[in-house]
């Protein structure tokens, strides 16, 4: 069991050093660099002097193998480097920007677990009837529609009824005004849920009917177990299990449409931080925003991997 | 005498992939039938082709025509006041902004005085072009990788299983932006960009299969008979992955569609064609007052994505009942 873990460890390593060495190279990639746009506002100004005045200044002129060395030897020391773009350190940045992520991250995976695991529930044990084919076609629904799409209905919706509105001057977070913060994120963490979740409660939809055919579920019922207890005790328990290891497939889904639903509403996360330091070439920030929800979805598929292997034995040799 | 086969003895073996899809596919009827959400999402793959081939003919007007109306409120000669409150009070006519949907303009008009529908018909091809070229590459890609990667185990496979994890460690819609962000965003670039995002899907998919027909004994027969690597993978491994390039090119058609939806969304999208996801944007500034033209855009994406979504489950279904719910 140790090798078994010592081996997930040093791979997810890996996999993490990998996506760093990726971000690092892709924004390099990309056409144009932070000194070119930022001096190209003040036109006329910019000569080829001053950008590379201005790129030596962020470092940028070195050779680019000097410069992923850098990066690598900074990194390892936990020195994420200055933001260009405001000048702040990027752990700052990053610190003042994780919680909300984390918070609309947490509250999308409520609503989706809270409505995925009891649909997918009730739609297998009423498998083939109407019911069923309605649960399944609104989550078959939710996997189409796009997730801006359906949080720009939300808010019309919401807006036409005029229940609350939303203000815009600052986002609370939900310690500081949990009334506040709720209506900021509404919208949004039903928008992410649903897309998010959809998959969970048809995996979990199929796991249960698999489930519920086996010989240790008629002999609960044999034994004269109600069915609420063989349902949640006896199937439900190791129907979860399945669902429990795409949870790392779940929290990418999340994390992507978190990118979009925190744009749409001004909410100032990781998400945000992704797209404004990719479109301004804030090579700093992007490399380590990218890194971080990189640790989050390897550390997520690290620990399911071992709890399924501490769970399931078979697991460990494979 | 041994030429002779006996009529009596049918050699026995399971039916192949292209029989077993053939024969649910040789009666469309029988599909229809057996699978009705798989009929039904065939039904609007197929009306979305349409549209999109047709478009210049189920437009009703071009998608880039500007509608102009009388002004109600022309004067001829208007005094500076008056222009100062109504910029447009000089002119005969003003652009016929934000009509609701009617005979004239089913969807009504956009915020330039653009027919909505027309826009919504020619979006059809730019997400039909996406889905189906992005699964394409995605899916020989993955064929070539997946291959090579479960063939030759060892290290070459470590190594490509590692990049595969790197590749899904970061979310699908931020690859698919950083590499659209690379080149020049035509059409072609991001089909390009959007099939090599999703080369870690298909591989892995792939290579799982293969996995699978590798330690099968046909596979070992071929090689005793002394066929080549390059023989063995075309002639004995492909025949029978075939159903998992099907499942894995279906299924992940909905998925590029909407990445290209939501990249045109956030205004990263290709340019100089209509966009459904740009649509779903542009309609946002007057999503209060006049929300047709997002309902509409989203409303298609969402109709076009179930349409393949229900597809691929039947196609899988069918072709290999062991993927179910995957």
């Amino acid at each position: 069991m140790q090798g078994y873990i010592i081996r997930r460890i040093v791979g997810a390593v890996f996999v993490v050093f990998l996506v760093g060495t990726f971000s690092f190279f892709a924004i390099r990639v990309l056409p144009g660099d932070f000194a070119t746009a930022s001096l190209g506002l003040d036109a006329g100004s910019a000569n080829a002097e001053t950008i590379a005045q201005r790129k030596a200044d962020l470092g940028l002129d070195l050779p680019i193998g000097e410069q992923y060395a850098n990066w690598l030897w900074d990194t390892v020391r936990l020195d994420l480097g200055t933001s260009f773009l405001t000048q702040n350190s990027v752990w700052y940045e990053i610190g003042r920007s994780l919680p909300y992520s984390l918070e609309l991250g947490v509250l999308i995976m409520i609503v989706g677990f809270t409505v995925a695991i009891p649909v997918g529930l009730i739609s297998a044990i009423f498998q083939d009837k109407a019911l069923d084919y309605s649960l399944r076609g609104l989550a078959i629904l939710a996997l189409a529609a796009p997730v801006f799409w359906t949080a720009a209905i939300a808010s019309l919706v919401v807006l036409q009824w005029d229940l609350f509105l939303i203000d815009v001057i600052g986002q609370p977070h939900l310690w500081e005004d949990p009334g506040r913060a709720i209506t900021w994120y509404l919208i949004p963490m039903f928008a992410g849920g649903f897309a998010g979740t959809a998959t969970t409660m048809r995996l979990l939809r199929s796991q249960m009917l698999e489930v519920l055919r086996q010989d240790y579920v008629r002999t609960a019922r044999s034994k004269g177990l109600t069915e609420s207890a063989v349902i949640i005790r006896h199937a439900l328990r190791n129907a979860l299990l399945p669902v429990l290891t795409v949870m790392g497939v779940t929290i990418a889904t999340i994390i992507g449409s978190q990118v979009i639903l925190e744009n749409m509403f001004n909410i100032p996360g990781i998400g945000n931080k992704v797209l404004t330091s990719l479109f301004s070439r804030d090579n700093p920030v992007f490399q380590s925003v990218v890194l971080i929800i990189a640790v989050f979805t390897v550390l997520t598929n690290l620990v399911v991997d071992i709890m399924y292997g501490v769970i399931d034995p078979r697991i460990r040799l494979s | 005498m041994s030429q002779i086969a006996d009529p009596t003895v049918v050699p026995l073996r399971d039916p192949t992939i292209l029989e077993r899809l053939g024969s649910s596919m040789v009666s469309l009827g029988r599909f229809l039938r057996g699978k009705p959400l798989g009929g039904s999402g065939l039904i609007v793959v197929v009306i979305f082709i349409f549209v999109a081939l047709l478009a210049p003919f189920i437009q009703r007007h071009d998608p880039d025509k500007i509608f102009e109306g009388p002004n109600p409120d022309y004067k001829a000669n208007p005094t500076v006041i008056e222009l100062a409150r109504n910029p447009d009070v000089g002119s005969p006519v003003v652009v016929e902004q934000f009509v609701e949907p009617s005979s004239g303009h089913w969807f009504g008009t956009d915020k330039f005085g653009r027919d909505i529908w027309s826009q919504v018909v020619h979006g059809a091809r730019l997400s039909l072009i996406v889905g189906l070229g992005a699964s394409v590459i995605a899916v020989v890609g993955g064929l070539i990788i997946g291959m090579i990667s479960a063939y030759y185990a060892g290290l070459v496979d470590l190594l490509i299983q590692r990049l595969v994890d790197m590749l899904q460690a970061i979310p699908f819609l931020v690859l698919v932006l950083v590499f659209t962000q690379i080149t020049e965003r035509s059409v072609l670039n991001v089909v390009l960009w959007l099939g090599v995002a999703g080369l870690a899907i298909t591989t892995r998919l792939i290579r799982s299969a293969v996995l699978g027909v590798r330690e099968s004994e046909f596979v070992l027969a071929a090689r005793v008979v002394g066929a080549s690597d390059l023989r063995i993978m075309i002639r004995h491994v492909l025949p029978n992955v075939v159903a998992v390039l099907i499942i894995a090119f279906s299924i992940g058609i909905g998925a590029y569609i909407l990445a290209e939806a939501s990249i045109s969304f956030l205004g990263a999208g290709p340019q100089g064609i209509p966009s459904w996801g740009q649509m779903v944007q542009a309609g946002r500034g007057s999503l209060d007052l006049h929300p047709w033209q997002t309902v509409f855009a989203g409303a298609a994406i969402m109709l076009i994505v179930l349409g393949f979504n229900l597809l691929g489950d039947a196609l899988r279904d069918v072709l290999d009942p062991r993927l179910r719910g995957a």
